[in-house]
């Protein structure tokens, strides 16, 4: 390094001391670019929210825009909006989804695994990724076609082919059509995380119980599902959270309603802040929303995924 | 199937052959209703695109009819049709090379090393997730008008990033927790740095586990909505965008709302028949290692 002359032999040491770098700080460089993105993505957001929460924030009053109210916007949003409503239905609507897409997908992730063609295997598998593939605003038009009671096909069918009177849909069972249109479009993703982690399950384990005679159910109960509990866990919590999220398609298929009926909170939230131009109080409700949210999940985390999750 | 399989029962009725038979025709059956559920829809959806307008509602349905391309026709004369699809396949691509590339180290990280606050972090992680789009999105537009990057392609990649990053990271720590340590103890007593033992043990074992969250991440940016709605005018505007124009103020117009809706659903399958093929290499070669 020190003469000119060994440029040609400093270079690879060089090389060297930049790979010692690498290789002795890789859990740093493989954590930076995540929790950078992560700070943008969460801090800002975060705090605009909780500002705009605490501040006078109608759009129709500009005069007192941006004015501290203290709680005004809680008292606001639980005393005279939907919200306490449209927290009931949120919990119904999620819990309900929730039961019907994890049961759904494991059962088919359990069922396709077992499948002994190739070909079928296949085929299975790319049909039943499909119906994610639908945009929720997509779906919700189509649905409205398909579940029409004087024009949808799906009606049709029920009263011609079966013995049953095909309710209207949208305007009977409102908040059930919603919870199935959803578990028809997200059940695939359950069953795509399932499917993989039941993939993953070493042969060598399964064969062991089969040659020790345990019935199919006590190969789920011992084997499989013990070895998946981590995807298992991560899946649901996931789509829990995406449930309480659940906009475009509610948005676009019943507005909410009829009436109140379907008013999730995503939709009074965005009725709050965009129809009552009160960004004030929406920003409240988000807010009540995230704190629910986050308790919520951190009690699933602490009480059922601290063993063999977390180790 | 539990009672069947039972060895307990000392006299079979049926020989292992026809009950295994008997075991593949009642999977196939059920397989073959959930088939019929999810492929209905979407054959009404591709059936409708194909009908002319005036039929394309009518009922009882037409059934059996001529097939025409008139909607696709309709579709590809607007031009800002094929702009928005070019546009979503760009950013959607790469927000998903790039999410992976940021959340599968980290992901790996968090799954063997002490991270401090281990949970804490996750959990930090997975709040991104927790804030309600339509709360999320007003921050942004106000710093993406700041940063100039309102209605750019830089912004919504960004965008699509932020919507998956917890997911590929939590998914990606489940995947890598069910792969033994011991896999890279060996590669490592065999002379690999740490980073070798990653690119050439742990990210094949993975290998399932990334192809169904790149699957899900392209996905859940492709269908995104209000994103796209609030933060694009022109330059970054979407195929969702596009598909969400036909339901407007106007009357639907229902075949070229079918034959947009089955244009983005193509990308999609493509996607997911293209990666299927590893998905099933993957496996395989995962319980090669493990053996």
């Amino acid at each position: 390094m020190s003469t000119p002359t060994q440029t040609t032999k400093s270079d690879p040491s060089v090389l060297v001391r930049l790979r010692d770098l690498w290789n002795d700080y890789l859990p740093y460089w493989f954590m930076a670019p995540m929790v950078l993105v992560m700070l943008l993505i969460t801090i800002f957001p975060g705090a605009y929210d909780l500002y705009l929460s605490l501040v006078e924030y109608k759009l129709s009053e500009p005069g007192t825009m941006g004015q501290f109210n203290g709680l005004d916007n809680f008292r606001t949003a639980f005393t005279s909006g939907g919200a306490v409503n449209s927290f009931t239905l949120t919990i119904i609507f999620v819990s309900g989804a929730l039961a019907l897409e994890t049961v759904l997908g494991f059962l088919l992730a359990a069922l396709v695994t077992g499948v002994k063609s190739e070909r079928m295997k296949t085929f299975y598998r790319v049909a039943f990724i499909l119906p994610m593939a639908v945009a929720p605003v997509s779906l919700a038009t189509i649905t409205r076609i398909m579940l029409n009671s004087e024009i949808g096909v799906i009606p049709y069918m029920i009263t011609q082919y079966t013995p049953f009177a095909a309710p209207n849909f949208l305007s009977d069972i409102p908040l059930l059509t919603v919870m199935l249109v959803d578990t028809w479009n997200w059940t695939p993703f359950m069953f795509i995380i399932f499917y993989a982690g039941m993939s993953s399950v070493p042969e060598t384990l399964l064969e062991a119980s089969r040659v020790d005679g345990a019935p199919l159910w006590r190969r789920y109960v011992h084997v499989i599902i013990p070895y998946m509990k981590p995807v298992l866990f991560v899946a649901i919590l996931i789509r829990l959270i995406d449930l309480f999220r659940t906009f475009g398609l509610v948005f676009s298929l019943t507005s909410g309603g009829p009436g109140t009926q379907t008013e999730l909170v995503s939709i009074n939230i965005f009725q709050t802040g965009f129809t009552f131009v009160d960004l004030g109080a929406a920003s409240a409700i988000a807010i009540v929303y995230l704190v629910g949210i986050i308790a919520l999940c951190n009690i699933l985390i602490i009480k059922i995924g601290f063993e063999g999750v977390w180790e | 199937m539990a009672t069947i399989d039972s060895p307990e029962k000392p006299e079979r009725l049926l020989s292992r052959t026809t009950r295994e038979r008997l075991v593949a025709a009642g999977r196939h059956a059920a397989l073959l209703v959930w088939s019929f559920v999810v492929l209905f829809p979407l054959y009404w959806i591709v059936s409708m695109s194909l009908k002319p307008p005036s039929e394309a509602i009518s009922l009882p349905p037409d059934w059996i009819f001529l097939p025409t391309v008139y909607n696709y026709v309709q579709l590809l004369q607007q031009s800002s049709f094929i702009t928005a699809f070019g546009n979503s396949v760009f950013m959607v691509s790469t927000s998903v090379v790039l999410v992976l590339l940021i959340g599968v180290p980290a992901a790996y990280v968090l799954s063997r090393y002490d991270v401090p606050k281990q949970r804490d972090v996750l959990v930090w992680i997975l709040s991104s997730r927790m804030l309600p789009p339509v709360a999320v999105v007003i921050p942004f537009f106000v710093i993406f008008r700041t940063l100039n990057l309102y209605d750019t392609r830089i912004g919504m990649i960004f965008m699509y990033i932020t919507i998956n990053i917890s997911v590929v990271i939590w998914v990606m720590k489940a995947f890598f927790d069910g792969i033994p340590e011991t896999l890279e103890e060996a590669a490592r007593v065999d002379g690999a740095t740490q980073f070798q033992a990653f690119r050439k043990v742990i990210l094949p074992a993975a290998k399932p586990g990334i192809f169904s969250v790149a699957i899900i991440s392209f996905i859940f940016a492709w269908i995104e909505l209000l994103f796209s709605l609030v933060l694009t005018n022109n330059n970054a505007v979407t195929v969702t965008m596009q598909v969400y124009q036909f339901i407007g103020v106007r009357q639907i117009e229902w075949g070229m709302l079918a034959a947009a809706t089955t244009a983005t659903i193509i990308p999609i399958a493509l996607f997911v028949i293209v990666v299927n093929k590893y998905l099933a290499a993957g496996l395989s070669f995962g319980v090669v290692v493990k053996e």
